[in-house]
């Protein structure tokens, strides 16, 4: 076990490494001035050469690129994560006040997913064919197709113009205004939550499909057990591993699609932050936020293929 | 709504007041009737006063966009930064709230200026504070504008050439300064450049402390009606009242809390429409059109200091170095189309090559009888179709690289300009949508033979304009575009006292661009504001632009 998580830690660093050099390299070799920016149209019109030079010193730009890499990495040891180009914030400050919002949109996702796809995939795979099958399987493939930025958007307006309402626009934490927080929350949540829980229903309807193909289940049904305890005590958990797997994927997509639905519900997490700093060519915040991206998405894979051994206690990991 | 101002009563009318009140009157009156005129009719008496019927107290909720890529209001060239820091701070001179063009005093209690132009002397107010605590004296308006005259290295100030022509700043004693002009200018351009919203007052030692770099200073002193309390980036800026404020009675509100949302955004019209904001500013079409439905919604329209065109790369395509081909371009621009395509991105109106609403711009119904202006377009494309003919290129041409910054309208124009060209003139271009900072660079460095976005003037004067805009080494004459006689004309505008003959030499250099255009206009934008009526004592809809006015000192709850 030891060395199985030793290998993965390797392995993790080395992708980690890999996604910061890649992600170092493309926003310093894509066209635009940080400088348009940081002094507007009109201040960057009228900056002299030498203005240019001092000002690209000040923000640490005109190091070698070797140098401000190294420098990053330091930084990222410190626990600083750098600043922004800008006003001047730490990236560290922005992921405190930000990131427990965009968490809570995640993990909320995850759960909504979970909810929504595992009794639809249930559902699906013990009346197959079936009219609720068929309903369930036509709306999974139609919440995969819809753009989670679109569906936002569309649930934005009608709660405007149906409802006059529009959800809170200024952070606000769980342990604050608990009922502030879950109305800027739960409409991310869900719209990522579908799109992903279709995911999970199309999985778990094929893999319980294949399970209860199985000499197990027959022999279960043999004995008489109710249908329903057939599927909690005996399909089910062996038909959980590839929808668990998928889990962690679908956090990537879950972290991803939060850049595109924050924005539509005007919800101010890291994802938001992100098509900002884009915008801005802010790249030390890009890069950061990227890179902790990655770290989640590494680390939740990790412990995903951790958790076989304790969901299915035939896999070892020597 | 009817306007807050005319529901003030008075309540004591003397001789004096009552002189007053007709002069502030009447100069509203020739200001509503000629809009707006330049650097309007000041007002040395006419220091802002508490309407006599305003309540105080209460939080004002206002919607612009707050998140500036810095603090450096002299640096800046944003909303971002006038929208949420204006309040904190004032400057020697301003623009009155009441109509937006008056100039009134503001931390100089008056002025006076020497016969030839050349001395602007202003008196202090007496017993300012700055907001830690510390005395406003010359020496900080003497170092502020030093800065923005003669801004240190690394310090890049857009406002540096309206005072291009101030000597020496003297400091005759702790509250009154003295601006020693080498040449003269037109008064109304001087004391626009003083009155202008991005000139604030901050201390010296402010500046001496961070080496005159403000950039990522969040929160330093000013003498504003409002004071910092807190700020979370890209959410809120809250700010209370300045309890010291040295204008007895003002601000009105407690507390102000600047909402951010990039602007035309449908996040902004729902902040408004939902009744989670009382002011939002910058509103797109669409919201902008259901807040004007909306019961005890009062929706504004002003003019934006801002013209949206497309420039004409002359030295890299020897095509567009023809003025005649330049000149078909502009009269093969169907404008009335152009406004109308982008009518549900954002409110445009057809203009020439100054501010169409400028006093000494060719009048709008005279501008519209002339060709490319006219709704309809023919006898236009037939005069664009002869002049193509007569330069060469009878045939088109072809190729051209059509540089488009990566925001709707200008995308939605880019596709109606490319139509328009290749119909009407036989000129084909292709289109690269490019991000916004990527399209400066571009600009800059001359990589294209099209290239369509915006720019901003801080005044409505045409010298400020023309050297900026169409001036030889101009910052935005991105079409490297020379004409000897205008630039000639443009310097005697620059130095003319006279209105009226600036006016006929505006007249001349009106005529000289439209022959041998710099730039093509596509149009001058509007701002769309709205509020809820409960938000008294503001009316925006004869201001120019948004960064002289935003003060919010006289406003009230009601």
């Amino acid at each position: 076990m030891k060395k199985y998580l030793a290998r993965r830690a390797v392995y993790a660093a080395v992708t980690l490494l890999g996604v910061s050099l890649s992600i170092f390299v493309i926003l310093r070799v894509l066209p635009g001035d940080p400088l348009v920016a940081i002094l507007g149209v009109e201040g960057h019109a009228r900056m002299t050469p030498a203005d240019r030079v001092r000002i690209m010193a000040d923000l640490g730009l005109s190091d070698p690129l070797p140098i401000q890499y190294v420098h990053w990495l330091v930084d990222i040891g410190a626990g600083r994560l750098g600043k922004s180009f800008f006003r001047g914030d730490t990236v560290a400050e922005l992921i405190m006040h930000r990131g427990p919002i965009t968490a809570e949109i995640g993990v909320l996702a995850l759960v909504v997913s979970w909810l929504v796809g595992l009794p639809v995939g249930i559902l699906s795979a013990f009346k197959p064919n079936s009219v609720p099958d068929g309903i369930a399987r036509t709306m999974s493939v139609l919440f995969i197709a819809i753009p989670g930025f679109w569906l936002g958007m569309l649930i934005v307006l009608a709660l405007l113009f149906w409802f006059g309402y529009k959800a809170p626009f200024i952070i606000v934490n769980m342990w604050e205004d608990p009922w502030q927080n879950l109305q800027m929350v739960i409409g991310p949540a869900i719209v990522l939550g579908l799109a992903q829980g279709a995911y999970i229903a199309r999985m778990s309807r094929s893999c319980l499909l294949e399970v209860i193909g199985e000499d197990f289940v027959r022999t279960a049904r043999a004995k008489g057990l109710r249908e329903g305890l057939i599927v909690m005590r005996h399909a089910l958990p062996n038909a959980l591993l590839p929808v668990i797997t998928i889990s962690g994927v679908l956090l990537g997509f879950v972290l991803g699609g939060s850049v595109a639905v924050e924005t539509a519900f005007g919800v101010p997490g890291l994802g938001r932050s992100l098509v900002t700093a884009v915008i801005e060519r802010d790249i030390i915040v890009v890069q950061n936020l990227v890179l902790l991206y990655a770290v989640i998405f590494v680390l939740v894979n990790v412990l995903v293929d951790l958790s076989y051994a304790w969901l299915d206690p035939r896999i070892r990991y020597s | 709504m009817k306007d807050p101002y005319s529901e003030s009563k008075p309540t004591r009318l003397d001789r004096r007041s009552f002189l007053k009140r007709t002069g502030v009157a009447g100069a509203a009156a020739v200001i509503a009737s000629r809009l707006p005129a330049p650097g309007a009719a000041s007002a040395q008496d006419a220091t802002l006063r508490p309407d006599p019927a305003a309540k105080r107290g209460g939080t004002l909720r206002y919607a612009v966009h707050n998140a500036p890529a810095h603090f450096d209001v002299h640096q800046s060239g944003t909303v971002a930064n006038i929208g949420p820091q204006s309040p904190m701070y004032d400057t020697l001179l301003r623009r009155s709230p009441k109509d937006g063009q008056t100039i009134i005093p503001d931390l100089a209690s008056k002025w006076e200026i020497s016969p030839d132009n050349k001395k602007y002397t202003f008196h202090l107010r007496k017993g300012v504070k700055f907001h830690d605590g510390a005395d406003f004296t010359a020496e900080d308006v003497k170092a502020t504008y030093e800065r923005i005259a003669r801004p240190p290295k690394g310090v890049v100030i857009p406002r540096t050439p309206l005072f291009a022509t101030v000597g020496d700043i003297v400091v005759v004693n702790p509250h009154t300064i003295e601006f020693r002009m080498t040449e003269s200018r037109p008064k109304a351009y001087m004391l626009g450049a003083f009155a202008s919203g991005w000139n604030i007052i901050v201390r010296k030692k402010t500046l001496d402390d961070n080496q005159g770099n403000l950039r990522q200073v969040m929160n330093y002193p000013g003498t504003g009606p409002f004071k910092h309390v807190s700020r979370k980036d890209k959410e809120v800026w809250i700010m209370e009242r300045n309890q010291d404020y040295w204008n007895k009675g003002l601000p009105l509100v407690d507390k102000l809390e600047v909402y951010h949302f990039l602007p035309f955004t449908p996040e902004l019209g729902a902040s408004f429409l939902s009744g989670r904001v009382d002011y939002a500013r910058l509103l797109d079409p669409v919201s902008w059109r259901k807040a004007k439905e909306m019961q005890g919604v009062t929706a504004a329209s002003f003019n934006q200091s801002v013209i949206q065109a497309f420039w004409t790369n002359m030295q890299k395509n020897k095509a567009l170095a023809d003025p005649r081909v330049r000149r078909a371009i502009h009269l093969a621009m169907d404008r009335h189309t152009l406004v109308e395509v982008v009518k549900d991105t954002a409110p445009m109106q057809v203009g020439g090559f100054v501010y169409p609403f400028h006093e000494m711009s060719t009048p709008r119904a005279d501008l519209e009888k002339k060709l490319g202006y006219q709704k309809d377009v023919k006898p236009a494309v037939q005069e664009a179709r002869r002049l193509m003919k007569e330069a060469g290129y009878g045939n088109g041409i072809k190729n051209l690289d059509f540089v488009v910054r990566d925001i709707a309208t200008f995308k939605l124009w880019a596709v109606a300009i490319q139509a328009m060209l290749k119909e009407h003139i036989n000129i084909e271009s292709n289109l690269r949508v490019v991000q916004t900072s990527v399209w400066f660079d571009e600009a800059q460095a001359g990589n294209f033979d099209l290239a369509i976005s915006a720019i901003v003037s801080t005044l409505m004067d045409p010298s400020d304009i023309f050297s900026a805009w169409y001036g030889k080494d101009g910052p935005q004459n991105y079409s490297r575009w020379t004409n000897p006689a205008f630039h000639d004309i443009a310097s005697q505008i620059e130095r003319e006292l006279d209105d009226n003959k600036r006016r006929q030499l505006v007249r001349k250099a009106e005529d000289i661009l439209e022959n041998d255009p710099p730039l093509i206009p596509v149009s001058y934008e509007q701002i769309y504001d709205a509020y809820y009526n409960k938000v008294k004592g503001q009316n925006p809809s004869t201001y120019f632009g948004i960064y002289d006015v935003v003060r919010w000192d006289q406003v009230w709850l009601g």
